[in-house]
């Protein structure tokens, strides 16, 4: 197929886009130096999504009460993974073992609440202690009838990204093919690692039923727990954006010969690639068909209406600073708009992003390998980069050295995936660009201003 | 009266917020800090964003990044190694290592080694000091108060307890962690009113109100300068604002005799008359006419207010000093409590004559059944929804609004805009009430 060549991917024969997550074994962080969070964030984030779910955090009130409620992550219905549950572990807790406390903490959510399942995390506290709750989970859930899965994810076991991967091990091992979906569509696929930030899911899932293609599993944006429970039905997974489920793809595949492969929704070249491959990997003539159409339709009506901003964005230079696989798939969606990327952050990605970063932007930009605002500011100094394209962690930084800034992460409110997505991420620059407060916050008060000179 | 708990075995929707997290936001009103706090990279990672969140400004803070085989060889290995790349890279004025649960559970002798660190680099410029803070125990309040106990003990020791000419004229204020940075440029402001000089410790009003010093620097931009803290030590009075406040306080005047007043609170009529007359007595200096004016424009607030506080009740969620700050400005107002919520246990709280629950803000929702009004952080939001109460950001954290930061809850201007604010959250709910029922009859 065309449209697979075109963006570089290789692909075999009988494994589509196959790439095996490469087991180097992560950078140990530098104290004193270090950015970013651990792995047991990383297991909320991809699990947090699961909306009618309820997540217990097994450690002293903070891993919790410090992060719960914070996320961007939106639900169509159940709002239960949106309380915050811990089992708040006091000293007599730490000293004597929580497990008794844990079980409690399990059955009380069962019975007051009754969600179609239980997670729970362990944390550096409950892990340090030696804590089984992969036995209280198991027992819980015979106890209850009730799935209880546990997720082994303490933050001190490494990065963000490793507790994603973790979170996708426990969703392999517990939950994944444990029931059986009620309809099954020839056209069913399974998006993994697309966590529904401000309502992309739901973009996302009506440009699919457009081209006839069904959701089956949100794996995790918006997801409920019996869909995903039933994930290993689907025909195709598709990877969105999250190079640490990528062992999921791949585990599914194995088992359940589920095809999968790595997309992003961000810009109109991914989408498109993403819509192409979805039917060619369908192998359904009727959905390749429609997508072909909607294609052509979408993409003719976005360059329409990109045009006046594209004339306002064109030749404007940012640096982008995000993690791993965003940096590659967010660079083309910026430059379609004529935005040229001269700085990217390379700090999460791996060996396979790094290539497809350096595929997009060559030798133009300046990558930056590791940590820090100060870093990041640099580059914006020495490349004259018009504004900075980050996560929310980085954005006062930019702010008070009064450099226009986007907010990319999980903590936005704006939607970028999919056509529609371009066209908002377009008018989002264009606004923040264009606001006027950026030449009044360089304005001198009269009293300053010298009274010899021009004033 | 004693407090009283409801009884469940788990936390649902956490009040509390961790110690750490406190002490880091205690650091960020000292100049050019450093604070590191000694645990797993989320410990920091989810404090820095929260503490970003709340504040929209940057937040100065590192972590000792601990892994697994840390943990289990040698914790304090990757302090000294993050003390070193802090002071190395940066040179800030002072540096706070902040235990954890992690550190604390796992029992390293962090203390041994930080002390060693000091004697290794006969540090003289830089101070450097130590608190034990684990999750475990405590909440925001206790983490930031203590955090404060260490940075007075660290300025003790490196002045030698010599504290030199007493200055009558000055004045320390400690201000605790539940007033906003405006409150604390306030209280700076009405103290200066009467003829004192005023250090502050912690002074967030010059860090987190909203500076734009460029030049980025990752120690923090504003506070208090090391070289004024110092000074602390000869000031002819302690003032300390809530009553998590007090052993700091009482650190100094045991170790230098400086004597201390607490407020419990500077929120309400009577507790800002209090206030007021206090410094009147002392500076013997009449009463700044901007202030009277104040006092009037507030009891007529109070008086146009009333028609809406009207028969209302109300659930609070805060920490332990804030709650007790805003249930004073409420009772004046007649609000009835349908709760009074704390996220942990003090000893204030049980000295008290009405009821507190310690709990969450689920416990929180239990009891705020028919509640007109709610006050608590922003993640009480949905439980004030389920309620039907009108919802009052207050506390930490407020996200998603504007200028939580910077707002004012003391004395008499920040008591009339507590009163105008819910009053208008009241009013608003009434309104949209109308609106439905129109809808649907």
């Amino acid at each position: 197929m065309e449209a697979i060549k075109k963006t570089g991917f290789t692909v075999d024969g009988d494994s589509c886009g196959k790439e095996e997550p490469k087991s180097k074994p992560c950078p140990r962080p530098k104290p004193g130096e270090a950015a970013g969070g651990c792995s047991f964030d990383g297991a909320q984030i991809t699990l947090l999504p699961i909306a009618d779910a309820a997540h217990l955090v097994h450690g002293p009130s903070a891993c919790a009460a410090n992060s719960w409620g914070t996320r961007g992550s939106l639900s169509s219905g159940p709002q239960l993974s949106s309380y915050g549950f811990t089992t708040d572990l006091g000293e007599n807790d730490i000293i004597f073992g929580g497990e008794k406390k844990l079980r409690e903490s399990i059955h009380y959510i069962a019975k007051r609440f009754t969600p179609p399942a239980i997670f729970v995390y362990s944390t550096c506290v409950s892990a340090l202690t030696g804590e089984d709750i992969d036995a209280v989970c198991k027992q819980a859930s015979a106890e209850l009838g009730l799935a209880v899965v546990p997720v082994n994810s303490p933050g001190f076991v490494g990065s963000k990204n490793l507790g994603t991967r973790l979170a996708g091990e426990s969703l392999f091992q517990y939950v994944i093919g444990t029931q059986e979906p009620q309809v099954i569509s020839d056209t069913a696929v399974n998006l993994i690692g697309e966590y529904n930030i401000a309502g992309e899911t739901w973009d996302i899932e009506k440009l699919l039923n457009q081209a006839g293609i069904r959701v089956h599993a949100k794996i995790t944006g918006d997801g409920r727990y019996k869909e995903i429970a039933g994930a290993h039905r689907a025909k195709v997974n598709m990877i969105v954006c999250s190079r640490a489920l990528l062992g999921l793809g791949v585990k599914m595949e194995k088992k359940y010969g589920i095809p999968y492969f790595e997309g992003s929704f961000y810009g109109v070249k991914e989408t498109s690639y993403s819509l192409r491959q979805l039917a060619y990997l369908l192998g359904n003539r009727e959905v390749e068909r429609r997508v072909d159409h909607l294609v052509e339709r979408e993409e003719t009506r976005l360059m329409r209406e990109l045009a006046p901003y594209r004339k306002v964005l064109k030749g404007k230079k940012a640096v982008l600073y995000t993690g791993g696989v965003k940096s590659w798939s967010v660079i083309s969606a910026l430059q379609e708009l004529g935005i040229k990327v001269v700085g990217v952050g390379t700090n999460k990605s791996t060996d396979g992003d790094i290539a497809r970063i350096a595929e997009r932007v060559g030798d133009d930009a300046v990558y930056i390998p590791e940590g820090g605002s100060g870093r990041i500011l640099k580059t914006v100094r020495e490349r004259k980069a018009d504004m900075v394209i980050a996560g929310g962690r980085n954005m006062y930084m930019a702010i008070k050295e009064q450099i226009p800034f986007v907010d990319i992460n999980q903590e936005r409110h704006t939607a970028y995936a999919g056509y529609e997505g371009l066209l908002r991420l377009a008018k989002q620059v264009v606004h923040v660009l264009d606001n006027p407060v950026w030449k009044m916050v360089r304005t001198t008060p009269p009293w300053e201003r010298g009274s010899v000179d021009d004033h | 009266m004693t407090t009283r708990k409801i009884v469940k075995p788990l936390s649902c929707n956490p009040l509390k917020i961790s110690q750490p997290l406190g002490g880091v936001l205690a650091m960020q009103g000292i100049y050019r800090s450093m604070p590191i706090i000694h645990g797993a990279q989320g410990c920091t990672s989810f404090a820095k964003t929260l503490l970003t969140r709340h504040y929209r400004e940057p937040i100065a803070v590192q972590t000792t990044a601990l892994q697994e085989m840390d943990v289990i060889f040698d914790a304090d290995r990757n302090l000294e190694e993050a003390l070193e790349t802090v002071l190395s890279k940066h040179r800030p004025d002072v540096i706070g290592v902040l235990s954890t649960a992690l550190t604390e559970a796992s029992g390293t002798d962090y203390l041994a080694k930080v002390k060693k660190f000091k004697r290794d680099h006969s540090l003289r410029d830089t101070l450097v000091v130590t608190s034990s803070l684990p999750d475990f125990r405590g909440s925001l309040e206790s983490g930031y108060s203590l955090m404060v106990e260490s940075i007075i003990d660290g300025l003790l020791e490196q002045t030698e307890r010599r504290p030199g000419k007493l200055i009558k004229d000055q004045i320390n204020l400690l201000p605790g962690s539940h007033l906003t940075a405006g409150d604390v440029m306030e209280l700076k402001e009405i103290i200066g009113s009467f003829g004192f000089e005023v250090i502050t410790l912690p002074d967030l009003s010059t860090s987190l109100s909203g500076h734009l010093l460029t030049g980025f620097s990752p120690l923090t931009r504003g506070g208090v300068p090391l070289d004024s803290a110092r000074q602390m030590i000869r000031s002819g009075l302690t003032i300390a604002i809530g009553s998590s406040m007090e052993r700091p306080a009482r650190r100094l005047k045991n170790a230098v005799g400086i004597p201390y007043r607490v407020f419990p609170c500077v929120s309400g009529l009577a507790s800002s008359d209090e206030f007021f007359y206090f410094l009147q007595e002392l500076s013997r200096e009449s009463i700044p006419v901007r202030y009277r004016w104040q006092r009037e424009s507030l009891l007529d607030c109070m008086l146009d207010a009333q028609f809406n506080y009207a028969g209302v009740s109300a659930i609070v969620a805060l920490e332990p000093d804030h709650l007790l700050s805003a249930a004073s400005w409420m009772e004046e107002m007649g609000v009835e409590f349908k709760g009074l919520v704390a996220s942990y246990e003090t000893p204030l709280l049980q000295n008290l004559d009405r009821e507190i629950w310690i709990g969450d803000l689920d416990d929180a929702e239990q009891l705020a059944e028919g509640a007109d009004l709610w006050i608590s952080n922003s993640h009480g939001k949905s439980g004030a929804k389920r309620c039907g109460a009108a919802f009052m950001a207050m506390g930490f954290p407020v996200l998603d609004e504007l200028g939580a930061y910077t707002s004012l809850t003391a004395g008499y201007r920040g008591t009339m805009e507590l009163i105008n604010k819910a009053g208008n959250r009241l009013i608003q709910r009434e309104e949209n009430a109308h609106e439905s029922s129109v809808c649907h009859g």
